[in-house]
Parts: C-alpha cells; structure tokens; sequence
C-alpha cells in the first residue's frame, strides 16, 4: 500500500505486540487484577468516607481551607459557590466520585513524581534516561495504552487511575526537577560546609526553596487529571466525565455542558486552593 | 497537462460532490461508492459485494470512510451509492432519508440476527480442558440471574453482581437499564455501562481468556459470537407493547420482553436503484446464515484478515451459498476469476 517507501525496509511490530497483550493476559491477568482490587478498595473506601460526609458539612470543610489558603472571604464564598452549583444542578455524587479518583490519582503522582523529580536533578544520567520516557507519557494516544491496561486491570475506576497517572505525572516531575536545578548552588555548598548531611541539604534547604515550582507542577498534574476524567468515563469510570460522555453521544449538548462546566468549577476551586499554597508560605 | 481540469471535474463529479443525481445519471460508469463500514461484518460484507459487482457485472467500485450516521446523510444525498449492512430504521436519520424516498433498504441479508444478554457457556457447563468449574450451572434465563449475583462479582460494589451494559448513549444502553428493572434484578445487580464499545471488547474478550464469569449485553452478527461458545440467556418472547416500556427511559414500570428482532439490510441510494436494476436484484436475493457468518467473522478478527482476502476466501470455499443470489452467466463469471 505505503509506495515510495522501499518495500525491503518495511516491517510491523504488530503483531508481536498482539501476542505480548494475549500472553500477558493469559498468564498475569488473574495476579495483576488482584493488584487492581486492592487498590480499587482504597477508591471505593475513600468515596464512601466523602459520601459519609453531608455535603453542608463538605462545603464548609472546602470553605476553611480555601480561606486558609487565600486568607481571603470573597474568594472562599465564591469557591464554596461553585461546589454548591455543582450540587444544585443534581451532580453532587458524580462529583464525589470525580473527586475521589483526582485525589488518588494525584497522590499517587505526589509519591512517584518528587522523589522522581529529585533523582533527575541529582543525576544527569537519569535526567537524559527518564526525559524521554516523559514525553512518550504525555503524547501516546491515551487509548493505545488504555485497552491493554483495561484488559489487564479490568474495567472501571483503576485503569483511569493508571490512565491520569500516565497523563499528569511528567509535569509534576519536570516542575520539581527545575525548582530544584534552579537553587543557587552556593547556598548547599554552604549548608555542606557547615556541616548539614546530603539529606538535611534536601529536606531543609533544596526543598523548601524549591517548593513554590513543585506546588505548580502539583497543580498542573491536578489540572490534567480533571482534564482526563472524560477519556477515563470512556474505560467505565463513574463521575462527571460519564455525563458529559452520555451528553455528547445521544448529541444531549446541554447535559454535556452541564457536566463539562461541572468539571470546570471543580477543576476552579482545586487549582485557587493549590495555587495559594503554592505561593502563602513566603 | 490539458486534460487536468477536466479530469479534475470528471473525479469531482464522481465523487458527487457537484449535483449528486445528474452525475449518476449522466455517469452510469463512474464506480460504485459503498460507505466503508468500521465494524467486521458491515467490512466483510461491503467487500463480498464488491467482488461480485466487479467480477459479476464488470462496475468499478470504490470506498469512502465515515460514520454510521454521516454515510447514512451521504446515501440520502446520492454521495455513497451503497451501505452494506444497514440497520434499517433505528436512527432518525435513516428513517427521514427513506420517507423521502431517497435510500431503499434492500433484502433481509442476515436472518435471525439478535441482541440479547449473554455468559460464556463455562459458566453453565464448566469446561474440563481448562479446568473450570460451572459455577451457575442452574443458569437459563435472565429469571435465573437473581440466584448468582455473587458469580458475577461486581468489585466496585461488592455483594452485589456485574452487569456490562453498553456505553452510555447508544440506544441499546437504554433498553437494558429498563431491562434490569423489569427482571427485578436492579438491587442484584449494579448497571456497568463500559464507557465505549471498544473497552466493552477488550473486558469481555480478557474476561473469557481467563476463564473468568462475566455477564454482558451483545449482538449478532459479531466475531465474537462466531470466536467463542456463548449462551445467550432466555427473555420472554417479543411484545411490542414491552416493549415501547423498555425503550422509554422515563417509564418507572417496564416490562419484559425481548429485543426487536433486528432487520439487516443493503442501503442504496435512489440514483443506484434506478441505475443498476440487475444488482438491486442481487442485493435482494442477499442471504447470509448467521452461523457460517459468525465463524467467518471470527476466523477473520482471530487472523486479523484484510476483508477483501476473507470475501474471496468465502466466495472459494462456499460456492452453493452466493450462487443461489446470482443468475448462472454471473456466477460462472464470479467462479472463473477467482
């Protein structure tokens, strides 16, 4: 069919990719969706402990950190407003379940994309190894490595996980590995000669100075786990990405804006909250 | 370096892109466009009946991509002259292009195509090969499914069983949440819709490769139904008053029934059927036994055929079938150029 390019050079991995995915599934699928089991109980757990809460008592819990963050009452009024307009418009559970999964995932990311971002600026070679592993992460068509995943870890909320984990890591990662690289070099060397070890370098030093890029990497991986929640409705999440999926599919472009604006408002009050922190503390 | 225009303008006519139906009436030569479908058995059959328009009757014929709802408009304006599997009046579109007149559906190409709810027959049977036990080996028909929630394990919401219905928004998603209701099995069972038809694919497929119980929502014809031994679960016979429940996704009490019995046809355009009267014959006489397409589906997703080899591989091996379409000169003709 491709004339003009040598048929002599041409070739197709595809089908060895094929049977890895079959063989895979065969011999690990049982294992792996155990894995996914326990983890799906950690999901499950912590939606049920946001269902236990009343949503009154939810809002207010929302308002005081968002005043704690912003010390501002307008801005914490107008945050809490918005979840209250999620609710008014009847999504309220969706948005629990949302909720829920950019929580997981985003911790998930926290754990794996600092230490990961520390490696990369301590060590040159794993920089140039790991930066890119990054970029695949953030171009492959999600869903060339959704239907494996879904195959192997079942369908529903762990393969979004994995899915937003894949999506939201690098820029939490690259953002933690600048702030670092960023840190004026005489400032450890002093700490070195004063006597800190590597590790109260790190932790007392380097960290802190670098904590306002780290906080808006952190509030980049959020941004892009709630803007993945649709693709992850598409592999059987529950929550708002589920309505705007059903919206759009039976061409309903209001129930669809509905919950795409839904997501909008979550996405509004994760981020002013995020992005406070992220710049209070000095 | 003179004729460019003018064969740009005869391609752009072709394609019907300039005033659809005076460019077949004036081109009666120009190749037929059949719409090419995505799914295996629209494929397979849109490439069966290339083959025999070519090889039969000499027309050239080509494809263009779209989806369901786009070649149904582009049928109704003379665009595509062919769509070889249609589910003749399920979407609105179709049904408005036929009253108009401007699209026929054509013979009843697949009898006995159904949906229903399925389970792989180890389930119910056990299977020794793999060392599987029956684990509902009372299972018969959706009544039954009220005693084996916990078969069907849901690991989102444990104590209760699976249900994988289809993704939300297609028509069918409907019809099987009102379904759960009528069987009284909503409390048993948590209505899983698969977000899209390809996860539905991949859960069911890694399901039955591991040996796995899984209850899920299907059609006929599909590789699948051809790859695996399935056992579809009984309903209560059709009634069209159940239903117009079961469609209605406000109606608080449905009842139960079947689903409409599914009507495959060959769509053309009103332009083709005035232009090709010996294959409008064809099309009509088109009779695939669900079976033998199953298993021809199924070898070809199995092998990953290209469509075209797997039409010319039915064409060699079952002759008596598409012979019985054809007038004798054709099908010798068909016979000759394999």
């Amino acid at each position: 069919m491709s004339e003009g390019f040598p048929q002599a050079l041409q070739f197709s991995f595809a089908d060895g990719i094929n049977r890895l995915v079959d063989w895979l599934v065969l011999n690990y699928g049982d294992h792996l969706r155990a894995v996914s089991d326990q983890l799906l109980q950690v999901l499950v757990g912590l939606e049920n402990l946001l269902r236990l809460v009343p949503w009154w008592l939810l809002l207010l819990l929302v308002g005081l950190v968002a005043w704690h963050a912003t010390r501002s009452g307008v801005r914490s009024l107008v945050l809490v407003g918005l979840l209250a307009l999620i609710g008014m418009l009847g999504l309220w559970d969706k948005l629990l379940q949302t909720l829920a999964l950019v929580l997981v995932s985003t911790g998930l990311c926290v754990l794996i994309g600092v230490p990961l971002g520390i490696l990369l600026a301590a060590r040159p070679l794993a920089r140039r190894l790991i930066m890119p592993v990054l970029d695949v992460m953030q171009t492959l068509p999600a869903f060339v490595y959704l239907i494996p995943v879904l195959m192997l870890f079942g369908l529903g909320k762990v393969p979004a996980v994995f899915a937003t984990l894949i999506y939201a890591l690098p820029p939490l990662v690259r953002l933690t590995e600048l702030g670092l690289a960023q840190i004026d070099p005489s400032l450890l060397q002093a700490a070195h000669g004063l006597g800190a070890s590597r590790w109260q370098r790190l932790r007392r030093i380097a960290l802190p100075l670098a904590l306002p890029s780290i906080m808006a990497g952190l509030n980049q991986s959020v941004m892009m786990a709630l803007s993945m929640v649709v693709v992850a409705s598409m592999i059987g999440a529950r929550g708002l990405g589920e309505d705007v999926l059903a919206g759009i599919q039976t061409l309903n472009v209001g129930q669809g804006m509905e919950a795409g604006l839904a997501i909008v408002a979550l996405a509004m009050v994760i981020d002013r909250i995020s992005q406070a922190y992220g710049r209070g503390r000095r | 370096m003179k004729k460019g225009p003018t064969l740009l303008l005869g391609a752009l006519l072709a394609l019907g892109l300039a005033s659809a139906d005076s460019a077949a009436a004036a081109q009666p030569q120009a190749p037929i466009h059949f719409g090419a479908i995505g799914w295996e058995s629209g494929a397979f059959t849109t490439e069966l009946l290339r083959v025999i328009a070519e090889r039969g009757y000499g027309h050239a014929t080509d494809t263009l991509p779209g989806s369901t709802v786009s070649m149904e408009v582009a049928l109704a304006r003379n665009d595509l002259q062919v769509i070889a599997e249609e589910w003749a009046g399920r979407s609105p579109a179709w049904v408005k292009a036929e009253q108009a007149g401007q699209v026929f559906a054509l013979g009843d190409t697949v009898k006995h195509a159904e949906e229903g709810w399925w389970v792989p027959a180890y389930v119910v049977e056990g299977d020794t090969a793999r060392n599987i036990k029956p684990l509902a080996p009372q299972l018969r028909s959706v009544e039954d499914l009220k005693q084996y929630p916990q078969v069907f394990r849901d690991p989102e919401a444990p104590g209760k069983g699976r249900f994988l219905n289809s993704p939300s928004g297609w028509t069918s998603e409907t019809v099987n949440s009102q379904k759960l209701k009528a069987y009284g099995l909503n409390d048993l069972y948590s209505n899983f819709r698969s977000g899209s038809g390809a996860a539905m694919d991949a859960e069911i497929g890694s399901a039955i490769r591991r040996g796995q119980p899984v209850l899920f929502y299907y059609w006929n014809p599909t590789p699948l139904m051809g790859r695996y031994k399935l056992i579809r679960l009984q309903e209560p016979p059709f009634d069209a008053q159940a239903w117009a429940t079961l469609t209605d996704a406000a109606n608080p009490a449905p009842k139960g029934s079947s689903s409409l019995p599914a009507k495959l046809s060959i769509g053309v355009s009103k332009a083709f059927r005035d232009n090709y009267p010996d294959l409008v014959k064809v099309f009509e006489q088109v009779d695939l036994p669900i079976d033998l397409l199953n298993r021809t589906l199924a070898s070809m997703s199995e092998k990953r055929t290209p469509p075209r080899e797997a039409a010319l591989a039915f064409i060699r091996d079952n002759p008596a079938v598409w012979k019985a379409w054809l007038p004798a000169d054709i099908a010798a003709k068909v016979e000759a150029s394999l």
